[in-house]
């Protein structure tokens, strides 16, 4: 086990410059990127999502987690591009075509980050068009798709039959999430999954890979 | 109006949606008419009427202070909404954003004020403005507010840092807005005025840093909205206080008695007759029925609506706590199932007209 225990610490504090130090720390004593994060990173954001769900950790807290584990991860990401090492999975993200709403989306880019994913992060109002270009490009196994207003709901379902129309629908499970949609509007518009929360996300995400 | 009227209304057994975005719709160029003032006083004063209330409630637009702040800093109406402060302001800009403003710049801001104008002196119901609150208004100036002010609230960042002293000139600047906002409706006839904080909530403010100590829901929302209320009644001018956030009983406890508003407009989050405990008497509780869902037939069936409706009004009846049974948000528009939404309404209108004839 060659956890850092710094680290794991400073993520479950979210403190981003803690974070950063114990990192560098680390990887100066030779520990390899992905031990870092497989056995410090993902464990300390299972922790902050196991105090989520608890109610003992709110989203303030979530995100002070994410953002001290992004600090650790400007270190670490350059090595493992360099050493031609991949995350667990990847997953292209975006707030849906009409909505500028970033906040639910960042947070689970955040957390899907934290969890050991590759996020390509598509912005906001982000078109059907861009998001089967970003399926056909960068090949991930998950789309994830937020919308805060009710208004701009229905640009799910555009996007999920822009990526059928592609012929890219299958290759993809797209889950969706925001204040407005639900388990039952994700079935309405053929989504694999819903998300209540950010730190659902993680695990719906995991689960589906694992029966994929 | 004063805080008996909206007693007595409640007392009544009025029931009404906020539900003025959803009669704008039924316009065949809806979007003109947010920039129309006599347009949308037409709508709002329609949307009275249709649910037999007193009360003409305008578009729950929260965009507008910060495009009409914005304009005074050369934002452009087209990019307020993605804008966001990076960095601290200088002395200059940061006088100029709190300095005095008489008329909002932008069209929809105008807009309403000439539809209170004109519910004020052409109609025989209460003009009520509408307003974001100074806190929700902060969040939508800064890129990543939630971390913001999670950061302050953690005694990890000091408060003289850049994001440390962003955040609180986004609080001074937005209190300013929302005061230039609310004089200029108070002074186009709005006899009450209804201010959004749904930013108030425990997504923003972290439950637990309250727990160890932290001050911030004190500082970002409560003293800033003490002061608008503090303007407001040395005005006349009715307090309503709408937060849908997701709260913390502290919170609600707060609003009810310490900013003390003729009407507590709360989220379906909360259940309002446990809330009562947490309400003074003389404060009306507004809400909350599930709008955000009406769209949707399988999550949220007719026969719910129905059933939520009754529970509410009996629920209310029980603890004798007076409730203007409603709407937990604005009911806003939804492509392709107006229909389903509206059946809503109507039911939530027919159900509590039956349990309070």
């Amino acid at each position: 086990m060659a956890q850092s225990k710094e680290l794991y610490d400073a993520i479950l504090n979210g403190d981003a410059k803690k974070a950063h130090a114990a990192t560098q720390v680390a990887l100066a004593a030779g520990v390899a990127p992905m031990t870092l994060i497989s056995e410090s990173m993902v464990p300390a954001m299972d922790e902050v999502g196991r105090l989520f769900e608890q109610e003992e950790y709110f989203v303030p807290e979530l995100l002070l987690a994410g953002r001290a584990m992004k600090s650790s991860m400007e270190l670490i990401r350059p090595l493992m591009i360099a050493s031609g090492e991949k995350m667990a999975a990847k997953v292209v993200i975006g707030t849906v075509k009409g909505d500028l709403h970033d906040i639910g989306k960042n947070l689970v880019a955040s957390m899907l980050e934290g969890g050991g994913f590759d996020v390509i992060d598509l912005g906001i109002d982000v078109s059907p068009e861009k998001f089967v270009t970003a399926v056909t490009e960068q090949d991930p196994q998950i789309v994830c798709m937020s919308a805060l207003l009710t208004v701009t709901m229905p640009a799910m379902k555009t996007t999920i039959d822009a990526l059928k129309s592609a012929g890219l629908r299958a290759r993809v499970k797209v889950l969706i999430g925001g204040a407005p949609v639900s388990m039952q509007y994700a079935k309405e518009i053929g989504a694999d999954g819903y998300s209540e929360n950010a730190n659902s996300a993680v695990g719906l995400v995991r689960t589906l890979l694992a029966n994929a | 109006m004063g805080r008996q009227f909206y007693l007595d209304l409640a007392a009544g057994g009025l029931c009404m949606p906020i539900g003025t975005d959803l009669v704008m719709h039924e316009e065949s160029e809806p979007e003109k008419v947010r920039k129309d003032g006599s347009a949308l006083a037409r709508v709002i004063e329609r949307a009275a009427r249709r649910w037999g209330t007193p009360l003409a409630v305008p578009l729950m637009d929260l965009i507008l202070e910060k495009i009409d702040l914005l304009a005074l800093a050369a934002v452009s109406e087209a990019d307020a909404e993605t804008f966001h402060f990076a960095a601290p302001l200088d002395e200059t800009m940061l006088a100029k954003l709190c300095g005095e403003q008489a008329e909002p710049l932008c069209a929809g801001s105008r807009a309403r004020n000439e539809a209170l104008a004109y519910i004020s002196t052409q109609t025989d119901l209460v003009p009520i403005g509408m307003a974001i609150g100074p806190f929700s208004l902060v969040t939508r100036l800064l890129a990543d507010p939630i971390t913001m002010v999670a950061m302050a609230g953690s005694g990890l960042d000091e408060e003289d840092s850049e994001e440390g002293k962003l955040l609180w000139q986004c609080l001074c600047i937005s209190e300013a807005a929302v005061l230039r906002s609310v004089r200029s409706q108070i002074a186009h006839g709005a006899k009450a005025i209804m201010v959004c904080e749904p930013a108030a909530s425990r997504a923003f403010i972290s439950p637990r840093q309250l727990k160890a100590g932290s001050n911030l829901f004190e500082r970002l929302v409560m003293e800033p909205n003490l002061r608008l209320k503090a303007a407001l009644d040395s005005a006349g001018c009715d307090f309503i206080f709408h937060d849908c956030g997701e709260l913390i009983d502290p919170m609600v406890e707060a609003f009810a008695h310490r900013l003390h508003p003729v009407m507590l407009s709360l989220g379906c989050s909360r259940n309002l007759w446990e809330d009562a405990r947490l309400a003074p008497k003389d404060v009306v509780l507004y809400g909350n029925l599930p709008s955000k869902s009406f769209y949707s037939d399988g999550a949220m069936p007719v026969e719910e609506v129905v059933r939520r409706t009754e529970e509410l009004v009996e629920k209310m009846k029980t603890c004798s706590h007076p409730c203007i049974v409603g709407t937990e948000c604005d009911v806003l528009f939804v492509p392709n199932a107006q229909d389903s939404i509206w059946k809503k309404v109507d039911a939530m209108m027919s159900c509590a007209a039956a349990c309070c004839p």
